[in-house]
């Protein structure tokens, strides 16, 4: 007697939403980026679609960051130098897209300004054909200055602009009405704050395929099984027609794993530990690992080597498991 | 037959009535609904409406405002076309419902019998034959009234008594006390003696404290007294009172603040109506299980710790001496049972006054304080749990808020695009703040113009209207300008102030969603909603479901029925079938804790939202 397999069915599915624009659109763009879709938990695809592969997008950074060595010395060569970076980045690493976060802006920082951010984002789009994340320095006044021109310069290139939060999203959510650009809502781990940035968002009447959620992670060990139950708890509610939780999810993989002690300290401090770049590679590709099962679809992440590793294991997970 | 139209502003309504009609009849027709408390008889002066274009021939005239002429509606009557418009404090609230009648009819199916009362009695003289003792042959007359519970007398009554029943030809008046289990006799007066005694219903609040003084002879409330519990110094919630307990001396301050918040409000009443402290013999008090503990001396130290246990949920009757109060050194005080720690005499209380636990009907009863304790069940069961809402509904915390007392805002209208207000205050005070009702509605109109948006921020800035406006923490909107106000300065209401409320709404439909998940009951299945709280005079019911403080679900179902804590000790105070059916209450109530578990935290964050995360729940204000 035949087995007959129980499958769920899915009400709905996840937005599909894209990024960048080629000169047909209006952009300057090489390629596009298409995320989400999907309508069946990660990677079920005997329950349903998974149409857009997930990707992952290389962090550069406006100034010379201070990261750890393991990582920087990949970059040591570009890493003042924004576009030569995001194109080492693709050409060398195949990033599928680049996550450029504005650090240089902050007023306590380097400062940078208005101009000098625009023409990083300039230089950065002339360097890469593919599209671009952009974020701020994390400071209220001054993003709110440095995303709005950003927004208007790049007009056309159908960036993802971050990052909205609840107690500040009119500004950039304006910006990406006018300027036609997409959004990063990121709200605090919880699910329930998460849709209500989602809905102040689309109240604003910005569409909701141009919406993406940063629910926010943790790394390995840092309360990643966190992240992990919101994670899939979005990816519930969209399938259930929740059009609230129904956005394609970005991850700030390389940030939460690198700041951990143990990707971080070095092997003469805990020599049981074994090779610091080895055990910093591994704690970001398994965090991006953790979080692809759990539903991410966009993963910003750094070192070469664990972008290597996650695109490899992407592939894999696409590889049809329909029956 | 000449007839007139008569134009109605801000609703912009027409209707024509026949020349010689009154103003109040038209707004009759147009389906505007006047105030009028003295039914027309041009008394009130409550039906008064600014006649802005025309003339009319009115019989009375009063020229409050410059500007315009008004006149009273009932007495006005229509001679052309005309345009009157109709202030807010002229409308009947909908939903609007007065507190001070219901107390008339109070006790509901109890009888009228004072937990201390008294009776004129003449005994036959002692003969050789018919020798019992003089307290044995009054304690056989005073059986026959009081049935079968045991009588008892003090000794230092007993002193007298010999001389008492000869020197007055056998004739007493006794003032009885009902204890629990007995009866005391409390007084002895020679002859017959009408000298009213009296009670007092106090509710003893985390925040506020209301006091009712009684004729205990015709069960009448003579006066009502309210103001903030003294204990606020030491902290907003039950906690941070429980908190200083545990300090040197904490316990005895915060008795003492409690005491002497009573003692304040009793002696102003004492005053008011000429009445003499002595004459009050009995005190019923209403109040959640810490404050009890509180006024009583009693250590709340393990109420916060897990298992969560107080000292005693049934109390002692205790004399006012005893416990301090100077006031009304011969009352006799009697608190309300508990249900749990966190579930107290002020609820037992306010089901006992709503009658939930003698009514088929599923009832959901919300009283909405500095906890929020809510109450599901019918006369075959109750269940309680308790959240904390802090204070904000009751005016504490927030930067112009107060009680709902003379000049408190409880209404207010905002006129979009202008963002102009109008509001209506407590008794037409000059406004002095706002009380909870008028926050409620405030938030919910902020929302409605589109200057809210549903996480509480403003959307508007400062250079779209002047009454948005910078301060330290963030945006406040200007309510009252000072020029209108009683108070030296503007009266606003800050985003601060407005998450404060979110908190507080939020916690309290997130009770009610777990209290009904967990006995899976659906909303839509519970017949009726009371809603206690010390609002003000009335809770517009829209507003608090605009808000998502209450669910979404046909008004009819909704009675606001205010402060029932002190209610409830008043009906125990004259009946004391009622005080039997309290302990009942106590007894038979169930209580859950919330706290175990996510689901209160999780419902807690969704319900942080106008109205509510999941917007689903709230149909009708989506559509609105
Ligand atoms: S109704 Fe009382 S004055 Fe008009």
């Amino acid at each position: 007697m035949a087995v007959e397999i129980l499958k769920e069915k899915n009400r709905s599915a996840v937005q599909e939403l894209v990024l960048g624009a080629t000169s047909e659109n209006g952009g300057t763009r090489t390629k596009t980026i298409t995320v989400g879709g999907d309508s069946a938990l990660p990677f079920h695809q005997f329950e349903g679609a998974t149409p857009n592969r997930p990707v992952v997008a290389m962090e550069v950074q406006d100034i010379k960051p201070e990261w750890n060595d393991a990582v920087l010395k990949y970059f040591a060569d570009v890493a003042d130098k924004p576009g030569a970076w995001a194109k080492k980045c693709v050409e060398e690493y195949g990033a599928d897209l680049i996550y450029l976060k504005l650090d240089g802006a902050h007023p306590d920082g380097a400062n940078r300004s208005v101009e000098q951010c625009v023409a990083t984002v300039k230089e950065v789009l002339a360097a890469v054909g593919v599209p671009l994340i952009v974020v701020g320095c994390e400071n209220e006044e001054k993003d709110h200055e440095v995303m709005t021109a950003v927004a208007e310069a790049a007009a056309g290139e159908n960036l993802l602009l971050g990052f909205a939060e609840t107690d500040n999203y009119k500004s950039l959510t304006a910006a990406c009405m006018v300027h036609k650009h997409n959004i990063i809502a990121r709200s605090p781990l919880d699910i329930n704050m998460c849709k209500q940035l989602n809905i102040l968002i689309s109240e604003m009447n910005l569409a909701l395929n141009r919406i993406v959620i940063d629910p926010s992670i943790g790394g390995l060990g840092y309360g990643i099984e966190y992240a992990y139950s919101i994670l899939e708890r979005a990816r519930l509610g969209a399938l259930q027609g929740d059009k609230m939780l129904s956005m394609p999810i970005i991850a700030t993989v390389g940030f939460e794993a690198w700041k951990t002690k143990e990707a971080g300290a070095s092997e003469a401090d805990y020599p049981e530990w074994g090779p610091q770049e080895e055990r910093g590679i591994m704690w970001e590709s398994t965090t991006a690992s953790a979080l692809l099962q759990a539903g991410a679809h966009i993963l910003l992440m750094r070192h070469p080597k664990s972008v290597e590793i996650v695109k490899k294991q992407i592939e894999q997970l696409m590889v049809s498991n329909a029956y | 037959m000449i007839t007139c139209s008569v134009t109605f502003l801000p609703d912009n309504i027409t209707v024509s009535v026949e020349k010689g009609k009154t103003i109040a009849e038209a707004a009759q027709i147009a389906g505007i609904k006047l105030k009028m408390p003295c039914g027309g008889e041009g008394s009130c002066g409550k039906c008064a409406v600014k006649v802005m274009s025309n003339r009319v021939s009115d019989n009375v005239e009063i020229s409050l405002d410059q500007k315009f002429e008004q006149v009273l509606a009932c007495q006005t009557e229509v001679s052309e076309d005309v345009t009157v418009e109709v202030p807010v404090n002229a409308r009947l609230g909908e939903h609007q419902v007065l507190l001070s009648a219901e107390d008339d009819n109070a006790l509901g199916t109890f009888a009228f019998e004072p937990l201390c009362w008294k009776v004129t009695i003449t005994l036959s003289p002692p003969s050789i034959n018919e020798n019992a003792s003089d307290w044995i042959r009054l304690k056989g007359e005073l059986g026959k009234i009081v049935g079968d519970e045991e009588v008892i007398i003090g000794l230092p009554l007993l002193t007298n008594l010999a001389h008492m029943l000869r020197d007055a030809s056998w004739q007493v008046t006794v003032t009885l006390l009902q204890q629990d289990g007995y009866v005391e006799v409390i007084d002895l007066q020679p002859g017959a003696n009408d000298e009213p005694i009296y009670g007092l219903a106090i509710d003893i609040g985390t925040t506020t404290v209301v006091v009712y003084l009684v004729d205990l002879c015709s069960g009448k409330v003579l006066d009502r007294n309210g103001t903030y519990n003294k204990q606020a110094v030491y902290g907003d919630d039950v906690i941070a009172r429980i908190i200083h307990s545990q300090e040197k001396n904490g316990l005895q301050e915060l008795q003492d603040a409690v005491v002497n918040t009573i003692d304040e409000l009793t002696n102003q009443l004492l005053k008011k109506t000429r009445i003499e402290g002595t004459g009050v013999k009995a005190i019923t008090i209403a109040a959640n299980t810490i404050m009890t503990h509180l006024f009583l001396g009693l250590d709340p130290k393990y109420i916060r710790l897990e298992p969560y246990i107080p000292t005693t949920s049934q109390f002692p009757a205790v004399k006012a001496t005893e416990v301090g109060l100077r006031s009304v050194p011969n009352a006799n005080i009697y608190c309300m049972p508990s249900v749990g720690s966190y579930v107290g005499g002020d609820i037992v209380a306010g089901v006992l006054y709503t009658g939930i636990s003698q009514k088929d009907e599923l009832t959901l009863f919300i009283d909405i304080g500095t906890n929020g304790e809510i109450v599901l069940g019918n006369k075959e069961w109750l269940i309680s749990c308790a959240c904390s809402a802090g204070p904000a509904f009751e005016g504490s915390g927030i930067t112009c808020g107060m009680r709902a007392m003379h000049g408190a805002i409880e209404r207010i209208q905002i006129t979009p695009g202008t963002y102009e207000t109008r509001y209506e205050t407590v008794e037409d005070g000059k406004p002095t703040g706002i009380c909870g009702s008028g926050l409620i509605d405030c938030i919910a109109k902020l929302h409605h113009v589109g200057l809210l948006d549903r996480a509480g921020r403003f959307t508007a800035d400062t250079q779209d209207t002047n009454r948005i406006r910078n301060n330290e923490e963030g945006k406040e909107f200007v309510i009252s300008w000072e020029k209108e106000a009683g108070v030296d300065n503007d009266i606003v209401i800050t985003e601060g102030d407005i998450q404060n409320l979110i908190r507080s709404k939020g916690a309290i439909f997130a009770g009610i969603r777990c209290l009904l998940n967990s006995l899976q009951i659906d909303m839509e299945i519970v017949d009726k909603f009371y809603i206690a709280g010390g609002f003000g005079n009335y809770l517009n019911i829209n507003d608090a479901i605009e808000i998502g403080l209450l669910p979404d679900l046909p008004h009819e179902k909704y009675q606001f029925v205010g402060n029932t804590s002190v209610k409830g000790a008043y009906m125990t105070l004259i009946s004391r079938s009622a005080l039997k059916a309290a302990v009942e209450i106590g007894r038979k109530m169930t209580y859950m804790e919330l706290s175990v578990g996510n689901e209160f935290m999780d419902e807690f964050v969704s319900a942080l939202f106008l109205p509510h995360t999941d917007l689903s729940l709230f149909p009708s204000v989506q559509s609105n």
